[in-house]
C-alpha cells in the first residue's frame, strides 16, 4: 500500500518481537488485500477466481464491513464501484491498524501510539493527536487528546480527488476534510471514509454514530465539529 | 443523547398529518397501556389528566416511511415516539448538534498526526516525519 508506518511504545518492557509482528501482519495484508496486486485474494475473489467456501474469515469480515457502510450510507461508500474491480482498501485499511495495534495488546502492551498512513490507533494515553491541515502540510488544524481508540482523516489535500461518491460515481467534494475519533480505528476510518463520500450530509451523519466524534472542514474554512470532540487543552 | 434530538426534528413534520388525525373516542387509543384507566395511578400520569397514546397513520416522505406515536395528556402532547423511521444516512440514527467554528492553522506540542493517507513520498517532508526523527 505503499504508505509509511510510526510506531512509538512507552511501556518499560517490549517483547522483542512485538513490533515484528506489527509489521509482519502489515506486510501480510497488503499481500493479501491489495487490488493493486494481481495475485491478492481480494483481486481474486473479484475476479470470481475464488472457489465458493474458500473466502478467509478475514475477508469475510472485511466484506462485511463494506456491506454495512454501504447500507448506512445508501450507497456513498461503496468497495464495488461501476467500472471498477473490488477496492475494499478504504475498509482494510482501518481495520488492519486496529487489528495491528490489538496485537500489541495481546503482547502485554500498554502505552503505546500506531500511526499508519495518517490513520492512528491508540493506548494507555492521553495521547496528543495533531490533526494535518487541510491547507497547510506543516500545520495542524486541530489539537485532540485521546487516551484509547482510533483516529482517522479523510481528505482531500494529498492524492487528490480520490474518495468517490457511490451514488454518482464522481469525486466527492463536498468537504475539505473530516477527523473521526472513535473506541476503534476500524470505525474511525470507515467513517471517516463513508463521511467524506456523503460530503456535506456526511458530518452530521457520522456524529450520529454512537461513539463517534467529529471534526469536519468544510469549503471556505468553516468548521462543524461535535461538541464532545476530544480538545487538547 | 444523541438519539433523542432527532426524533423531535422529524416529527416535526411528522406531526403535520397527525393534527388532522382525529382520534375516534376508544378505536384511536390504542394498544396496552394507552390509556389510563381512572383511578388507577400511574408514573406517568398527572394527576387528573388521563393520558392517551395515539398512533398516527404511516407518512411516506421521499426519505421513507415516517410513524410517530403521540402521547396526550387533556389536550396536550407530552411526549412523542417513533415508530417507523426511514431506513437512510440522514435521519436513522439522528440530527445531532454540532458546534460551528472557524478553521484555524495552528502549531503545538503532539505525539502524533492524523491526516488522509500519506505516501512515502510526501512523508519525507510530513509532520509525523518529525516526530519520529525527535524519537531516535
Amino acid at each position: 500500500m505503499g504508505f509509511p508506518v510510526s510506531l512509538r511504545v512507552d511501556d518499560p518492557d517490549v517483547p522483542a518481537d512485538a513490533a515484528d509482528a506489527v509489521f509482519a501482519w502489515l506486510r501480510q495484508v497488503d499481500r493479501r488485500f491489495s487490488p493493486f496486486r494481481e495475485d491478492s485474494e481480494v483481486s481474486r475473489y473479484g475476479r470470481g477466481e475464488l472457489p465458493g467456501g474458500a473466502l478467509s474469515a478475514d475477508l469475510a469480515e472485511v466484506l462485511a464491513l463494506g456491506e454495512e457502510f454501504r447500507r448506512a450510507t445508501g450507497g456513498a461508500f461503496d468497495v464495488r464501484l461501476p467500472g471498477r474491480g473490488l477496492d475494499p482498501c478504504a475498509v482494510v485499511k482501518g481495520w488492519s491498524v486496529q487489528r495491528a495495534a490489538e496485537l500489541l495488546t495481546g503482547a502485554g502492551l500498554r502505552r503505546f501510539c500506531l500511526n499508519a498512513g495518517g490513520d492512528v490507533a491508540v493506548s494507555g494515553g492521553p495521547w496528543r493527536v495533531g490533526v494535518r491541515h487541510p491547507g497547510h502540510a506543516d500545520r495542524l488544524c486541530a489539537v485532540l487528546e485521546v487516551s484509547h481508540g482510533g483516529v482517522a482523516t479523510s481528505a482531500r489535500y494529498e492524492r487528490g480527488d480520490h474518495i468517490l461518491d457511490g451514488r454518482t460515481g464522481r469525486p466527492a467534494t463536498g468537504l475539505d476534510s473530516l477527523t473521526v475519533v472513535a473506541p476503534t480505528l476500524t470505525e474511525a476510518d470507515a467513517v471517516a471514509t463513508a463521511a467524506f463520500a456523503l460530503g456535506e450530509e456526511g458530518v452530521a451523519w457520522a456524529a450520529a454514530r454512537e461513539g463517534c466524534e467529529v471534526f469536519a472542514v468544510l469549503p471556505g474554512g468553516r468548521v462543524l465539529r461535535t461538541p464532545g470532540l476530544p480538545v487538547a487543552a | 443523547m444523541k438519539r433523542a434530538l432527532p426524533v423531535l426534528v422529524l416529527s416535526a413534520a411528522a406531526l403535520v398529518p397527525l393534527w388532522r388525525y382525529e382520534p375516534s373516542t376508544g378505536a384511536a387509543s390504542s394498544g396496552a397501556g394507552a390509556a389510563a384507566p381512572a383511578g388507577t395511578p400511574t408514573a406517568a400520569a398527572s394527576p387528573g389528566a388521563a393520558s392517551t397514546v395515539v398512533a398516527g397513520s404511516t407518512v411516506p416522505t421521499e426519505k421513507g416511511d415516517v410513524q410517530v406515536q403521540v402521547t396526550f395528556e387533556g389536550g396536550r402532547i407530552t411526549a412523542v415516539t417513533m415508530l417507523r423511521a426511514p431506513d437512510h444516512p440522514q435521519t436513522a440514527d439522528a440530527v445531532p448538534k454540532l458546534v460551528a467554528e472557524t478553521l484555524r492553522a495552528q502549531s503545538a506540542a503532539i505525539d502524533t498526526v492524523s491526516g488522509a493517507t500519506i505516501t512515502s513520498d510526501g512523508y519525507k517532508e510530513s509532520l509525523q516525519a518529525a516526530l519520529d526523527a525527535r524519537g531516535t
